[in-house]
């Protein structure tokens, strides 16, 4: 794969999975595309062939040709094996047999008006109780940390971060009105319905990194305002600038405008940068006005990075605690 | 009454029944505004419709600024719409998605359905089987009578506090349940309007079943009548559950029942006080039980009309008339049993989601027999290229484009990545805007000198034909792109989302498309509403074809026939050999 990882047609798949959805949606392209131009051929012969000319009668009976009975039955067969060969299988074979608990690391996104939350059940791998009466803005998922001992290792995070190259299982649920959980990127989609949890599983296949790498860019300084004035901003440094010396802005730093004052005092007018999260979960249900804006960033992290993440998160835990 | 209107199919067509006298001497209002003349109620639909298909269109270009150009104040109107639409000229999150779900609503419940079955269906039908009128005319006003005053509670929802309904044209609960005063007059204006619809199809039942002349069997119908007769019972039997499920969302709105809340719920952060214990995806499979066969209710129609044209254009029979027939008997028997393939991402086990992908294939085969048939009509043809055939003759590879695209999406695995993406949007409208509004203007241009007794103009049509195939297109092909790239539907902000960035240029050109398509409609109005008045006359048959509505005079008075009319043929017989001319009107009997 090349070029960028999003574009135009299918963007880069990052899960074991999504590479046979994509060429599912290939195959059926070609078809479509091969039934279309065939038809449009002989339509537009027709067409041109069959215009009113003086002197020329309509057939009222057409010779009896067999060809478009073969057509019809080509057509039925290869939607059979588009069925039973490809969409069928794939389907059961992705949403039927989840992985085993130990090989998986487990995660419950939570929707509601309008973000996601995501409820990691920390060391002890179980998750703390959940009791909606305790929900407040400063607890939003009700998380019983008082009464559940389970609950007191428990992360709870607006960002998703999964370890490259191990299934994930996902539990969907839905604090208020139906959304529904979809990665672009790893060809994951699931409704989060209101009363119901239902779980998807994949396995990440490539890197932020990876992805950080194909999206970055080359960012003028100079007239930074449109960049900053985006809400996608969240752009970080891919390099220490200046190459050479003390650096005065780090690889990962946010680019934001204490961090572009500093370059362009230290005379540096362009950085290569690209977006901090690479991927997103979304939600892809009308949930509401802010519908639009409801998402979270997904980091696909190598397993030092995520142990490192977990880190922090627990360490936050015990601050809070206090 | 309906005992009269029996009466009078058994007693025949040789006289004008007794209960259309009142006309004769009838005042102003009965003749024009609640009459029960299929013509007047046939015009009352199709005006109403093409005005509300205005407005749906209207809403559509107002989103597609606030598309192309996210959050810049809309030029002209913005400071017109209310509060509950714009802030400072800019148009709303909230007013996006009210637009939303009002463009969808008018468009498929308002629109196309009134137009394609109110209008034409009223209109043709009657005319077509040899009737006086349909078999029970005030059943029929009241029907339009009943889809007056939904469509206007629509309108009116405008200017309710928060504004109109913003859940989607689908208004999936709970979110529905919890929205503003808008979705009631949502949910009572849909029940006015599936009321008009089910009054509507038992008279199109009756009328095709009861009113047909002498001589005109079942299998010597015309397409279109066809495609109407399956078209009612699709009404009939699937909006019943729809009904029912919107006086249940009602009643959740404002009795405090939850058929759809399930326990527990928390809205920002608060209990919600709703009982619990219902279900959010009973309402969609309420809904799209109804709204599965709808879809073959908005393109049925469609296909009628292209047909009538192609046969009278091409000057041959249809090819393959029968399996014509039995393709969309088989189409509206199989829309029941494909609903569901609305909601593979709700969960669905392996079981579930293949019976549905199976019947959503099979479904696909009879929709490749109708398109087939209709492009093999071509072959050997001596095709006239008038302005309706221009139309019906775009439909075909459109409505194949839309066709063909519903195969990822009916199967779970590609509709993984598709579902809920513009790639939706792209096929739904190519069925339905490149594909069944072709075939309506294809209808206009065509029976416009039967309803007139005028011609349209032909260079404001081709002008009109040849712009609008090119914008259309120019709308809806970039979508498969943006879907296909991920891009959601529903999207207030096209660019909230990194995937959705890169397509944002073709968001864009999407957007411009749109605006210049609504520019070339102007031709089209200008050419209808001054051939009605000065437009060349029109013969009683001026595309010399063959149905039953060409024995008419153009316009048709009131009982439709001078003379009932005996039908000696088949639908299209054109360019029988050893005849004097290229056709033998179904009127006519044959010379020895
Ligand atoms: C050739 C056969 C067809 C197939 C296989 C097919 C398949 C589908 C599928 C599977 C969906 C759901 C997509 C999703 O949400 O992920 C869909 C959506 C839709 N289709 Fe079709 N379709 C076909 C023909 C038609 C026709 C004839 C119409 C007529 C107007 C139509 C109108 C729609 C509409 C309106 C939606 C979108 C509903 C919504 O979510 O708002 N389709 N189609
Ligand atoms: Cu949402
Ligand atoms: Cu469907």
């Amino acid at each position: 794969m090349n070029g960028a990882p999003y574009g135009r047609w299918l963007p880069w798949n990052a899960s074991e999975h999504g590479g046979q959805i994509d060429s599912l949606i290939d195959v059926i392209h070609w078809f479509m595309l091969i039934l279309f131009v065939g038809w449009g051929i002989f339509f537009v012969y027709c067409l041109v062939r069959f215009r009113q000319k003086p002197g020329r009668n309509a057939a009222y009976e057409l010779p009896k040709g067999a060809a478009s009975k073969y057509a019809e039955v080509g057509v039925a067969i290869f939607e059979g094996f588009l069925l039973f060969g490809l969409s069928v299988p794939l389907w059961s074979r992705y949403k039927t047999a989840p992985p085993p608990p130990e090989k998986r690391m487990d995660v419950t996104a939570i929707g509601e008006q309008f973000a996601w939350n995501f409820h990691y059940p920390g060391k002890d791998g179980k998750y703390g109780r959940l009791d909606p009466t305790l929900i407040s803005s400063s607890n939003l998922l009700g998380l019983d940390k008082d009464g559940d001992p389970a609950a007191e290792d428990d992360i709870v995070s607006p960002e998703l971060h999964v370890p490259l190259n191990q299934d994930v299982y996902v539990r969907i649920r839905s604090k208020d009105v139906i959304h529904s959980f979809a990665i672009p990127a790893m060809r994951v989609k699931q409704d989060a319905v209101p009363g119901m949890e239902v779980p998807v599983w994949f396995k990440p296949t490539r890197s932020s990194d990876e992805f950080r790498e194909a999206m970055a860019r080359e960012y003028s300084l100079d007239q930074p305002t449109p960049l900053f004035n985006k809400k996608k901003a969240g752009l970080i440094l891919m390099e220490d600038y200046p190459a050479s010396g003390e650096p005065v802005a780090h690889k990962g730093d946010a680019l934001v405008n204490a961090t572009v004052e500093k370059l362009l005092a230290a005379g540096i007018k362009t950085v290569r940068a690209a977006p901090r999260a690479t991927m997103e979960v979304v939600c892809a249900q009308l949930c509401g006005m802010n519908h639009y804006s409801m998402k979270a960033p997904l980091f696909v992290d190598t397993p030092e990075q995520f142990e490192a993440w977990k880190t922090a998160q627990s360490a936050e835990i015990e601050i809070d605690l206090e | 009454m309906s005992t009269h209107a029996a009466a009078q199919a058994h007693a025949g067509h040789d006289q004008h029944g007794s209960g259309h006298d009142h006309h004769a001497h009838s005042s102003w209002w009965r003749t024009y505004v609640f009459s029960t003349d299929h013509k007047t109620i046939g015009i009352q639909y199709t005006i109403t419709a093409l005005c509300f298909l205005a407005f749906g269109f209207g809403l559509m270009l107002i989103m597609r600024w606030q598309l192309a150009y996210p959050s810049d104040p809309i030029p002209l109107i913005g400071g017109l719409l209310g509060k509950s639409l714009v802030e400072s000229g800019v148009l709303t999150g909230q007013g996006y998605n009210a637009l939303g779900a009002m463009h969808g609503t008018i468009m498929v419940f308002m629109a196309i359905v009134p137009l394609a079955v109110g209008g034409f269906g009223n209109y043709v039908v009657p005319l077509m089987v040899g009737a006086q009128d349909m078999a029970f005319p005030r059943l029929n006003m009241a029907s339009y009578w009943v889809f007056l005053p939904g469509g206007l509670i629509m309108l009116a929802s405008f200017f309710m506090p928060g504004g109109p309904a913003a859940s989607g044209w689908t208004s999936y609960p709970p979110l529905s349940n919890i929205a503003t005063m808008g979705q009631t007059a949502w949910l009572i204006g849909m029940i006015f309007l599936i009321t008009s619809s089910l009054l509507g199809s038992v008279n199109f039942i009756v009328t095709i079943v009861q009113l047909r002349a002498p001589g005109l069997s079942m299998f010597r119908l015309p397409f279109f009548v066809w495609a109407q007769f399956v078209t009612a019972f699709l009404l009939l039997l699937a909006f019943p559950p729809l009904e029912a499920a919107g006086v249940l969302q009602l009643m959740d709105r404002v009795a405090g029942t939850s058929f759809f809340m399930p326990q527990g719920l928390v809205v920002s952060q608060k209990l919600h006080e709703a009982v619990g214990g219902g279900s959010p995806l009973l309402w969609q499979h309420l809904f799209w039980f109804l709204a599965h066969p709808e879809v073959y209710v908005l393109i049925l129609p469609a296909l009628g009309i292209v047909s009538e044209v192609i046969a009278a254009n091409t000057r041959k029979p249809l090819w393959g008339y029968k399996s014509l027939v039995y393709a969309a008997l088989f189409l509206g028997f199989m829309s029941f049993i494909v609903w569901a393939h609305h909601m593979f991402m709700t969960g669905m086990g392996t079981t579930l989601s293949t019976f549905f992908q199976i019947t959503t294939m099979i479904i696909s085969i009879p929709s490749v027999i109708v398109l087939t048939a209709l492009i093999i009509s071509y072959h050997g043809a001596s095709i006239r290229y008038s302005v309706p055939m221009l139309f019906a003759t775009a439909f075909l590879p459109m409505f194949a484009i839309g066709g063909l695209t519903g195969l990822p999406l009916g199967l779970t695995a590609s509709d993984i990545h598709l579902h809920d993406t513009y790639y939706v949007i792209g096929h739904f409208h190519y069925v339905v805007a490149p594909g069944t509004i072709f075939a309506m203007f294809a209808g206009i241009y065509h029976w416009f000198p039967k309803v007139t007794g005028r011609m349209m103009n032909r260079t404001l049509g081709l002008i009109h034909f040849w712009f609008s195939f090119i914008f259309i297109n120019g709308v809806f092909m970039p979508m498969f792109f943006m879907g296909m790239a991920g891009a959601l539907r529903r999207q207030y902000d096209p660019e909230a989302q990194l995937h959705a960035e890169t397509v944002q240029g073709l968001s864009r050109m999407v957007s411009y498309s749109a605006w210049c398509l609504a520019a070339v409609q102007i031709p089209f109005v200008i050419n209808f509403f001054r051939s009605i008045w000065s437009g060349q006359p029109a013969s009683q048959n001026p595309w010399q074809a063959t149905t039953l509505e060409w024995a008419a005079p153009s316009p048709p008075p009131h009982g439709n026939f001078a003379q009932v009319p005996t039908v000696h043929c088949g639908p299209y017989e054109y360019s029988v050999p050893g005849e004097r001319r290229d056709f033998c009107p179904q009127f006519e009997a044959r010379e020895a």
